[in-house]
């Protein structure tokens, strides 16, 4: 190997291409660390806010009549301290983490799509201080945070909050979405070498899971919002009873969300126990395969409980049945995992640090949780205590205990890796104790006030109930918990006196994150193999290797951020992959989209185009500059002799994967639209209420028309392969005309037979997966546009092809839910 | 027994002369019950509760001995996982599952009220309450925000909304049903102690949604059927004073009482409004001066109510309107 | 023709029992569902709808063992004891026979807790 001085020149060139530009200039960063911190800071004041909602709201509830806020703030609280705590915290608190933690931990240098996280963070950000600041101005949302039909779409009793709420938080439903699919790539192809599934951390295992169940999980509250949306501005009636619609369709849509939300958030959370719990133990996880199962078997099972939050709709006892019956089948996979903890400290020789304390105080506090929950799942109980303060403590339980305690215990743990200091082990100490007793202070009697009658959302309430000394503990127990929070801000951000001087591992960790160096942005030094689940423990040269650059990709000569794509199942490296760096799109484009999403809130049509547009451009451009650059070369050595592609296309390649996972999220969107079609058939003796439908002629025609659409995509990818540039051309022109024919067909059906959305919702949801179906159509013309200009440009041959082929596997979901759509609407009336 | 539509005393609140965790706790306790699915539910929750608490103390106490102990085998850590983790709550789950679903069909067994046969109608409007029996013999009687009902028998009620969804609850009586637009919910519930139980709405249904609650009466089965046939003519008050002031300051457009021409549907009925424990739905005693207070500014007392305020009446008339309101028992 | 696969080299083995619970359940709901919704229109009687159920959960549990089986083949009929932790492509198979076969039998209890509905409520009330 080398010696020291052409280390330093390697050292120079990879601190080059890896570092964050300075001045204003420093927040169109896109590196992980960066993205990761700005997210879980964001996340966190959100948090605060929401917090300080909450202490008002107790401050409301400490004495009965109370009238220190009004009515109206105070539902804007609740439904605001909802509303952030879930979309704002819970959620985004996991992603900053992963964003943060994944790189270094599979030993990769950087997630797959760096600029799609930056984008993913500025849109977050934008939404969220959007949908906060309402209430600023008085108007913020007071619909409750699952913003309940009619009343959230009644504009005289729900205002412009509720547009807030939905457009606010779509925007960043999308952004959730864009993490989702960065995580699942990044851990299924960006893995260190060797680092097979057995190999993985668990927190990896765990974040896969995850990723998942947002793919399945978010789609259908964005068709939701969509629905709503639609009724809340063109008054198409979709939760309207009296024009055939049902307030209940959102139900199911917001619980189908929402139900796995909560899993969602708890999962990474028991994650990060899952990698303090064996540090501390001094010893691997017992129970590797256990957690496995776990993980997967709540991920499954978590989406076939949404109906326990409807369990007094008068839906039929059978159906309310099955969902208790799948609702207490969760609790087995979620005792395993407390199991396998207890096991693991068992089998081990526990250091109680400050950690550890937080970790089993969550503990402790979310099985109480759990146990409230096996009761809340049972139908009979649930008639009693459904949307009853015995619901708000049992939820809060799960949550606190489930999430918020164990992320505490993962910022004690991995703060030395933000910037190689420890937070205070005394005031650490000092914080649990106060957030582990006025938790239970203020959520325990809550449980009694539940069962004593008090239904959750009440701003005040009278002094004969009994509820009044009750509600006085919770009050102070909900200040104590907040002077507990209090210590731990102070602790992070008080001045830290220097004198670890940065050591590496202080905790001595077996995982592989415990490499990354805060001082340096190059995640790690140089990619290492892997040949154990703790390769800090187990490959004892493992870290001098990194460091002197006896890894792969040790050096950066192109001036390139490079790092490796790896097989599924066995991490063999196969790819260099070359990921984007600093750009200043991700944000014009965030803005841009942001400034639809509130333009259309106040009804701006004009500005809404314009934003629409500028923000289509800088898509365009960010595509253009950075994605598919045809390499200098077509292979690299990336060290050890081994040379390996510097491009891939096709299902070999990342972008391919991550059009795949967006794609199956979109057709989970589209098939809660369908779910909503039938949805309307099973609650009407005639579905169509005597209205006209779209006739059978258009939509097979339009049918047939898309089938051709696809086709000829797919000769055009076929002869682009072959490098048959002209007829390819044309192939994508006369597939880019027949998705226009077609989707002036798909118009015409409803349009010719007068169907009037407004006047009832069959014509509604018909035209809906009509326009939805033309939305599709109108992007996979873009994308065929895209490809002939690259064609032009010569940025597409036959090696370089990923463009085509991944409209080509958009097409192929476009011809799904094209042909789905138009089978429903054109047969399913004559049939029915 | 002769008990007249008074509540019967005792039945006072609890407030905070009630100190212990369980029972003894006012009149809107899903522990005190006071019906038949209420009791099997707390007992439900009696088993439950119990079971959890040991399970908690038994992972408790596991956790703390695994955080001092020594180590232990690998192969002993692994058993704990697969019995204690797995099979033990796979085992309890299953019970668990199995007892309730063998009490739910119990609980609310529809068509067994065609036994007595009186239906009552709730409909739930923002924040309040309308009220329609319906006995068998075809006495119809419209009422609001209070319901009685006869212990020992099983009471059919039909739930419905016209504006957003309300949800139903008595807690010392039944569980929960939602009021949702466009869908009539059944509930089915059977008193068994006389008394005078308080349930508000349960699903969040506006800027009052606080403010919107409910009595319901259990009357022994004979003063139930002579409360009802009092009700079903109008009040003997109900041609003195007021009646003129009503129909001229217009309250009729909203209101209806029996006996006079006022037939407003928008409103609560008020025919017999005096004998009512409460106004404005279930917020303030109904004395003589809540009612002056009421007419004169409702938004004050609940926000965003859809009564207009009447302030600018002369208070002579508001005054001779909330007795003569007071008196149509 | 092989009767039984090979052992299949993919992570979506893993996957085929929470499937099948997921399939399983939809079927339930769903029938029901539609059948309380629409059963004055539908000839057949409630007791139908059970014996369906009853039959779709027999399938699934067939299907779930069956995917049990296969895992405790790849397993290696429990002749290897976890954590499966080497650096290999035989403990990587190992572990990934042992995870399934333990998802096999989460899945197994979750169908059969799935169907007791079936079993106790008798009739479409609401």
């Amino acid at each position: 190997m080398s010696g020291t001085p052409e280390r330093q020149a390697q050292e120079e060139r990879l601190r080059a291409v890896w570092q964050n530009p300075t001045g204003w200039r420093y927040w169109t960063s896109v590196n992980n660390t960066q993205v990761g911190l700005w997210y879980g800071g964001a996340a966190f004041a959100f948090m605060l806010f929401a917090g300080v909602l909450a202490l008002i709201m107790r401050a409301q509830l400490a004495f009965p009549d109370n009238d220190l806020i009004s009515a109206d703030l105070y539902n804007q609280a609740f439904t605001l301290h909802g509303t952030v705590m879930m979309f704002l915290f819970a959620v985004p608190i996991f992603e900053a983490i992963a964003i943060f933690l994944l790189p270094p931990m599979l030993g990769a240098r950087e997630l797959p799509f760096p600029r799609l996280g930056a984008f993913g963070f500025w849109s977050f950000l934008l939404g969220g201080v959007f949908v906060c600041g309402s209430i600023f101005f008085n108007a913020a949302p007071s619909s409750g945070w699952f913003m309940y039909p009619p009343l959230a779409t009644d504009e005289e009793l729900s205002g412009i909050g509720a547009d807030i709420w939905l457009l606010g938080l779509s925007f960043i439903e999308v952004a959730s979405i864009a993490a989702a699919v960065e995580i699942i790539v990044g851990i299924m192809k960006c893995r260190a070498p060797g680092m097979r599934i057995n190999l993985m951390p668990l927190f990896a295992w765990y974040l896969l899971i995850v990723a998942g169940m947002i793919l399945f999980a978010f789609p259908p509250l964005i068709a939701g919002d969509l629905l709503f949306e639609l009724q809340r501005m063109f008054d198409w009636p979709f939760f309207d009873a009296a024009r055939g619609g049902d307030p209940l369709l959102w139900q199911h849509l917001f619980w189908i969300f929402g139900h796995p939300e909560v899993y969602i958030i708890f999962l990474p959370a028991i994650a990060l126990m899952a990698m303090i719990v064996p540090t501390f133990a001094q010893r691997p996880i017992v129970g590797y395969s256990w957690i496995v199962l776990a993980a997967v078997g709540t991920g499954f099972l978590s989406f076939g409980l949404w109906v326990h939050h409807m369990f007094t709709t008068g839906l039929p006892q059978i159906s309310l049945a099955f969902f208790s019956a799948a609702s207490e089948a969760v609790a087995i996979p979620t005792g395993v995992q407390i199991f396998v903890f207890i096991a693991t400290m068992l089998a081990g020789r526990v250091i109680f640090s400050t950690p550890m304390l937080f970790g089993t105080g969550g503990i402790a506090i979310f099985v109480i949780g759990g146990l409230t929950g096996v009761m809340v799942a049972l139908a009979p109980f649930d008639w009693q205590a459904h949307d009853s303060y015995f619901v708000v403590a049992h939820l809060h339980y799960v949550l606190i205990g489930g999430m918020l305690f164990p992320v505490i215990a993962g910022l004690y743990y991995y703060y030395p890796l933000i910037d190689a200091q420890h937070l205070s082990d005394r005031l650490g100490r000092i914080a649990f104790w106060l957030m582990f007793v006025g938790f239970n202070v203020a959520f325990f009697p809550m449980h009694l006030a539940g069962l004593r009658g008090m239904p959750r959302r009440v701003f005040t309430y009278p002094s004969e109930t009994g509820w009044d000394w009750l509600n006085l503990i919770s009050s102070i127990g909900a200040y104590i918990f907040a002077a507990g929070l209090l210590v731990v801000i102070f602790d992070v951000l008080r001045p830290k006196h220097r004198h670890t001087g940065g050591e590496l591992n202080p905790w001595n960790a077996g995982t592989l994150e415990w490499i990354s160096e805060p001082k340096e942005n190059w995640g790690v030094r140089s990619i290492p193999r892997i040949t154990s689940r703790y390769p800090l423990w187990e490959q004892p040269t493992l870290l001098r290797d990194v460091a002197e650059g006896r890894g792969y990709l040790a050096d950066a000569p192109e001036g390139q951020r490079e790092g490796l794509v790896t097989s599924v199942l066995d991490a063999e490296p196969v790819q260099v992959l070359r990921v984007g760096g600093t750009s200043g799109v991700t944000i014009v484009s965030a803005v841009t989209l942001g400034a639809v999403f509130v333009a259309l809130t106040f009804k701006w049509w004009l500005v809404t185009a314009v934003a629409a547009i500028a923000s289509l451009c800088a898509v365009l451009y960010w595509l253009w500059t950075g994605t598919n650059v045809i390499p200098e070369a077509e292979e690299k050595d990336v060290g050890h002799g081994l040379m390996l592609p510097l491009h891939a296309s096709g299902s070999a390649s990342v972008g391919w994967w991550a059009m795949f996972i967006t794609m199956v999220g979109d057709a989970t969107a589209f098939a809660s639209l369908i779910f909503g079609y039938f949805f309307y058939w099973t609650i009407h003796a005639d579905f169509t209420a005597g209205q006209a439908g779209p006739g059978m002629a258009w939509p097979l025609i339009a049918a047939a028309l898309f089938g051709g659409a696809w086709a000829a995509t797919l000769i055009a990818r076929t002869l682009n392969a072959g490098e048959r540039k002209a007829p390819m051309r044309a192939c994508l022109g006369v597939s880019a005309l027949l998705a226009l024919a077609a989707s002036a067909a798909a118009l015409a059906g409803p349009w010719q037979h007068g169907m009037d959305p407004a006047s009832h919702v069959y014509p509604a949801i018909v035209w809906l997966l009509v326009l939805w179906v033309v939305a599709h159509a109108a992007v996979g013309v873009v994308m065929h546009l895209y490809c002939l200009a690259r064609s032009f440009a010569g940025r597409l041959s036959a090696l370089y092809d990923m463009d085509l082929r991944n409209s080509a596997l958009y097409w192929h979901f476009v011809l799904i839910q094209a042909v789905l759509t138009f089978l429903v609407i054109g047969l399913f009336p004559e049939a029915g | 027994m002769a008990v007249a539509a008074r509540p019967p005393p005792g039945i006072q609140p609890a407030g905070l002369a009630c100190l212990t965790l369980a029972g003894c706790s006012g009149n809107q306790s899903a522990l005190d019950a006071a019906g038949q699915e209420a009791a099997s539910i707390a007992q439900l929750f009696w088993v439950m509760t119990t079971g959890g608490a040991i399970v908690w103390l038994l992972v408790v106490a596991l956790l703390l001995y695994a955080a001092r102990s020594r180590s232990h085998s690998e192969a002993a850590a692994s058993r704990l996982i697969l019995w204690g983790g797995a099979v033990l709550p796979s085992a309890v789950v299953v019970g668990l599952l199995a007892y309730a679903l063998w009490l739910m069909p119990a609980l609310r067994p529809f068509g067994a009220a065609a036994a007595s046969g009186l239906r009552i109608e709730v409909t739930g409007s923002q924040y309040w309450w309308r009220v329609v029996y319906r006995s068998p013999d075809g006495v119809t009687v419209t009422s609001a925000n209070e319901i009685r009902l006869p212990v020992g028998q099983r009471v059919e009620l039909s739930l419905a909304s016209n504006d957003v969804i309300h949800s139903f609850w008595i807690p010392s009586l039944g569980g929960k049903m939602d009021m949702i637009p466009g869908r009539t919910n059944r509930l089915s519930l059977q008193a068994t102690k006389p008394g005078t139980y308080r349930g508000p709405c349960a699903e969040y249904c506006g800027t009052s949604h606080a403010l919107m609650a409910l009595q319901a009466v259990a009357l022994p089965p004979e003063a139930f059927d002579r409360w009802l046939a009092a009700q079903a003519k109008p009040s003997p008050a109900v041609a003195a004073s007021g009646a003129e002031l009503f129909r001229r300051h217009g309250c009729g457009a909203c209101h209806a009482i029996a006996g006079t021409e006022a037939k407003g549907v928008l409103g609560p009925d008020l025919s017999h409004f005096g004998s009512r424990l409460t106004l404005a739905a279930g917020i303030l005693p109904n004395t003589t001066d809540n009612i002056e207070r009421f007419i004169a500014d409702p938004d004050r007392i609940k926000p965003g109510v859809k009564m207009p305020a009447f302030g600018m009446l002369p208070r002579e008339d508001i005054r001779v309107l909330a007795s003569w309101l007071r008196r149509l028992e | 023709m092989r009767f039984i696969p090979k052992p299949i080299e993919t992570l979506w083995t893993l996957f085929t029992a929470p499937v099948v619970w997921a399939a399983h359940f939809l079927f339930c709901y769903g029938i029901a569902a539609v059948y309380c919704a629409k059963q004055d229109q539908i000839g057949i009687s409630f007791a139908a709808v059970r014996i369906g159920i009853a039959g779709a959960t027999v399938v699934a549990l067939v299907l779930i063992a069956a995917s049990a089986w296969l895992a405790w083949r790849q397993w290696g009929f429990g002749a290897h004891d976890p954590p499966h932790d080497d650096p290999t492509r035989h403990d990587r198979l190992l572990f990934q026979g042992f995870a399934t076969l333990l998802l096999s039998g989460l899945c197994f209890v979750a169908v059969i807790m799935v169907a007791l509905p079936a079993w106790f409520v008798t009739e479409c009330v609401r």
